[in-house]
C-alpha cells in the first residue's frame, strides 16, 4: 500500500511542464513559451529562446511540444545549461 | 515676414489640448506663432483638413550607424519623426578606442544586422571620443539626435578584454565614472545597459558583467547631471523584470534620475506579465520613483524559412525531425517524395491551408519579386497545391532562401493593450528603429499608433496620442525645447491627415552599404516634416535638407 503512495508523492512533489506553446520573440524568431507548475502549486511562464528552447527539446525528448507536457523542470534544466 | 507659414490646418499643440484651428508661423528655425491671420511668410503651406502637430520623437533606436551616412534615418523621418534615441542596450559608436572597433562591430551586427559594409564603406571612423562622434554626427543630419552613451563601450574602453570577463574593480568602476561623466558633458542624453544582449558569437555583452555596485556608481554620475538610465531586463521572465523594475527604482529616488526600460510585451501565453510589470511601476511611481516602461505599438511576427531551424513548427514532428538536421541531410529529405508525402500528410486534411495558409512570403530574397507580400495559400492556388505542398516545393527550388511571415503572433491584442498604451505610466517607444532590419520592419509605429488605437479602438484621442510621442517623451528624457507646438521651441512639425495616417506594407528594399537588404514600411497620411523650420519631407519625397541637430537638454 505505501508504494503507490510513496510514488504519488514523487510525482507531485515536482516541478512540472504544464503547458508548451510558441510566442513571437523579440526579434521575429519563434520561441518556447512554457508554463512550469511548482510544488507549491504555483504556475510561472518562461519564454526561451530558439537556441535554448531546442536544447530543451532534445533534453526532454521531446519530438513536438505535446512531448514536453508533464515532463520535469529538472529535465528542463539540463536543456538550459547545455545551451 | 515669416520663413514658413503652415496655414489652415487643425493645431494638436502636443500639450494634450483639444485641437483648434490655427496657423503656425516658423523664423530662424523656431516656432514664432500659433494663431489667427499672422501675415506674411516666404514659404506657405497649405494645411487644409489636416492635423499640425509637434514632430514625433522615437526613444528607443539603433540609428546610431546610419546616421553616419543617411542623417534622416530614412525611413523613420517620413513617419513624422524628427528626433531619435539612439544608443539603446549598451551600445553606442563612442567612446571607442580605434583598436576595439572589430569589437564593438561584432555587436552591432548582431544587434542591427547591417552588412560589414556599413561600418567600413559607408563612412569614415575618424573619432575616439564621444564628442569626436557628436562632431562626425552633426555633419549631415537631417534629424534630430539625442544619443545615449553605452554601458558596453565604457567597459570595453577602461577594462579591454576583460570587459566581458568579469566585474570592475573599484579603480576601473572609477575611471567609467569619469567617462561617463565626460560623455554626459559633450550631449549624452543618458546610459544604457542591458541584462540580455548578446555580441555574434552569442556572448554576453559587456555591461552583463556588471555588478550592482558598478551600475550605483554610474547611476551616481547620471545624477549630477539628472540624465537618463535606459535598461533591457530580462524580459522573457516578468518576475525577473519586476525585480528589475525595483532596482531601477532604487536607483531613481537614491540619485534622482529618470529610468527607462524595455520592451513590456502583452502576451496571450502569459497574460498577466504585462499588468503586473506595469502595476509593479505604479506603486514605484506612487513612491516618488521614476521607471518608465516602454511599450511598442506593433504587433509581433514570427519570420522564417527553411535554411535555418524554427520552433514554429514545433506542433508537427515530422517537419521538426526533418528540418533540425543538417542542411544536406534536410535536403536530401525535401526532395524525397516519399518523405514530402508524410510531411503533406502531418499538415493535416486541409493540406495545411490551416497551418501555413496564411503564411506571407516576404521577398528580398530568393522569392521572385512578383511573389512577394502573398500569401502561401494564393501563391499554392497558383500553382495548384497544397499550402503545405508549395512551402517545400517553392522553398526547395530557391535553395530554401525564401522567408515567410506569421503575423501578429504575440503583443496583437488591441482590446488589451490599448489601455495600458493610454496609461499615464506607460512611455510608448521600443520600436528598435535601425535594429532586426533584414528580420523586419522597425518603422512606422507612429503611424499604427493612430490607425490602430486612435481611429480603430479609441483607446486614447488623438491629442493624447500626439502628446504620448511628443510632450510626453521630451519630459521624459529632458528634451529641450521640443515636443510641444509652442512659441520659441524648435520647429518640430508634422502635418498629417488624422483620417488616413497609417503604416505601409512591410517590404524589402536593398539601400544599405554593399546592397545590403533591409525591411522597412512607408508612411501612410504624413503630408509635410519639418525639422528646425526645414521641410525635410514633403508630397511623399525627401529634400536635401539637414537642419537636424544633437537635440539640447534641460
Amino acid at each position: 500500500m505505501t508504494a503507490p503512495v510513496r510514488e504519488l508523492r514523487v510525482e507531485t512533489a515536482e516541478a512540472v511542464i504544464e503547458r508548451a506553446e510558441i510566442a513571437a520573440g523579440h526579434d521575429g524568431a519563434a520561441e518556447l513559451a512554457l508554463s512550469i507548475r511548482y510544488e507549491n502549486g504555483v504556475v510561472g511562464q518562461v519564454v526561451l529562446d530558439p537556441d535554448t528552447g531546442f536544447s530543451v527539446m532534445r533534453a526532454c525528448g521531446a519530438a513536438d511540444l505535446n512531448g514536453l507536457i508533464g515532463r520535469s523542470w529538472r529535465e528542463v534544466s539540463k536543456g538550459l545549461s547545455n545551451v | 515676414m515669416y520663413d514658413l507659414l503652415i496655414k489652415g490646418g487643425r493645431v494638436v499643440d502636443g500639450t494634450g489640448a483639444p485641437a483648434f484651428a490655427a496657423d503656425v508661423a516658423v523664423n530662424a528655425g523656431r516656432i514664432a506663432a500659433v494663431g489667427a491671420d499672422l501675415g506674411e511668410a516666404k514659404r506657405v503651406i497649405d494645411a487644409k483638413g489636416q492635423v499640425v502637430a509637434p514632430g514625433f520623437i522615437d526613444p528607443h533606436t539603433h540609428f546610431d550607424v546610419q546616421l553616419l551616412w543617411d542623417g534622416a534615418a530614412k525611413p523613420a523621418l517620413e513617419h513624422g519623426i524628427t528626433s531619435v534615441v539612439p544608443g539603446n542596450c549598451s551600445l553606442s559608436l563612442a567612446p571607442l578606442k580605434a583598436k576595439d572597433r572589430k569589437t564593438l562591430v561584432g555587436m552591432f551586427q548582431q544587434i542591427e544586422e547591417m552588412p560589414p559594409a556599413a561600418f567600413t564603406d559607408a563612412f569614415e571612423w575618424t573619432w575616439e571620443d564621444f564628442a569626436g562622434y557628436r562632431a562626425a554626427l552633426e555633419k549631415g543630419l537631417a534629424i534630430n539626435v539625442a544619443p545615449l552613451v553605452g554601458h558596453s563601450v565604457i567597459r570595453l574602453w577602461v577594462m579591454g578584454p576583460n570587459a566581458n570577463q568579469r566585474a570592475a574593480r573599484p579603480d576601473e568602476v572609477k575611471a567609467m565614472q569619469d567617462l561617463l561623466r565626460e560623455c554626459l558633458q559633450a550631449g549624452a542624453v543618458g546610459l544604457s545597459t542591458s541584462f540580455v544582449d548578446v555580441d555574434e558569437k552569442a556572448r554576453p555583452v559587456p555591461s552583463r558583467f556588471a555588478d550592482f555596485a558598478e551600475l550605483d556608481a554610474l547611476s551616481a554620475v547620471l545624477g549630477e547631471f539628472g540624465r537618463m538610465l535606459q535598461i533591457v531586463p530580462e524580459f522573457y521572465d516578468a518576475d525577473i523584470t519586476i525585480a528589475r523594475i525595483d532596482q531601477l527604482a532604487e536607483l531613481s529616488l537614491k540619485h534622482g534620475i529618470p529610468t527607462t526600460f524595455s520592451p513590456v510585451f502583452d502576451s496571450r501565453f502569459a497574460p498577466n506579465a504585462a499588468p503586473r510589470q506595469l502595476a509593479r511601476v505604479e506603486e514605484q511611481f506612487a513612491r516618488g520613483a521614476r521607471v518608465w516602461p516602454q511599450m511598442q505599438t506593433r504587433p509581433i511576427d514570427i519570420s522564417f524559412s527553411l535554411l535555418r531551424p524554427s520552433l514554429f513548427f514545433a506542433r508537427l514532428p515530422s517537419w521538426m525531425r526533418t528540418l533540425r538536421q543538417p542542411l544536406p541531410e534536410r535536403l536530401a529529405a525535401l526532395r524525397d517524395a516519399e518523405a514530402v508525402e508524410r510531411l503533406i500528410a502531418d499538415a493535416g486534411p486541409d493540406g495545411g491551408e490551416a497551418i501555413f495558409g496564411s503564411l506571407v512570403a516576404r521577398g528580398g530574397d530568393a522569392l521572385p519579386a512578383e511573389l512577394a507580400g502573398l500569401t502561401l495559400g494564393e501563391i499554392a492556388k497558383a500553382r495548384g497545391e497544397t499550402p503545405a505542398s508549395a512551402l517545400i516545393s517553392l522553398s526547395l527550388e530557391r535553395g530554401l532562401d525564401v522567408a515567410f511571415i506569421a503575423a501578429n503572433r504575440g503583443h496583437e491584442d488591441t482590446g488589451r493593450i490599448g489601455p495600458m498604451l493610454a496609461s499615464p505610466h506607460v512611455h510608448i517607444g521600443a520600436s528598435d528603429g535601425g535594429a532586426h532590419i533584414a528580420s523586419f520592419a522597425t518603422y512606422g509605429d507612429t503611424g499604427y499608433l493612430f490607425s490602430e488605437f486612435v481611429r480603430k479602438a479609441g483607446a486614447m484621442t488623438l491629442e493624447q496620442a500626439v502628446k504620448k510621442i511628443t510632450s510626453e517623451t521630451a519630459d521624459i528624457w529632458r528634451i529641450k525645447d521640443r515636443g510641444t507646438l509652442k512659441e520659441g521651441f524648435a520647429a518640430d512639425i508634422v502635418v498629417f491627415d488624422p483620417d488616413a495616417i497609417g503604416r505601409g506594407e512591410e517590404h524589402a528594399v536593398f539601400d544599405m552599404p554593399g546592397d545590403g537588404m533591409r525591411y522597412v514600411r512607408g508612411s501612410i497620411g504624413v503630408d509635410t516634416v519639418v525639422v528646425n523650420g526645414e521641410i525635410a519631407w514633403a508630397k511623399g519625397a525627401y529634400t536635401d535638407a539637414k537642419a537636424g541637430e544633437i537635440c539640447g537638454l534641460a
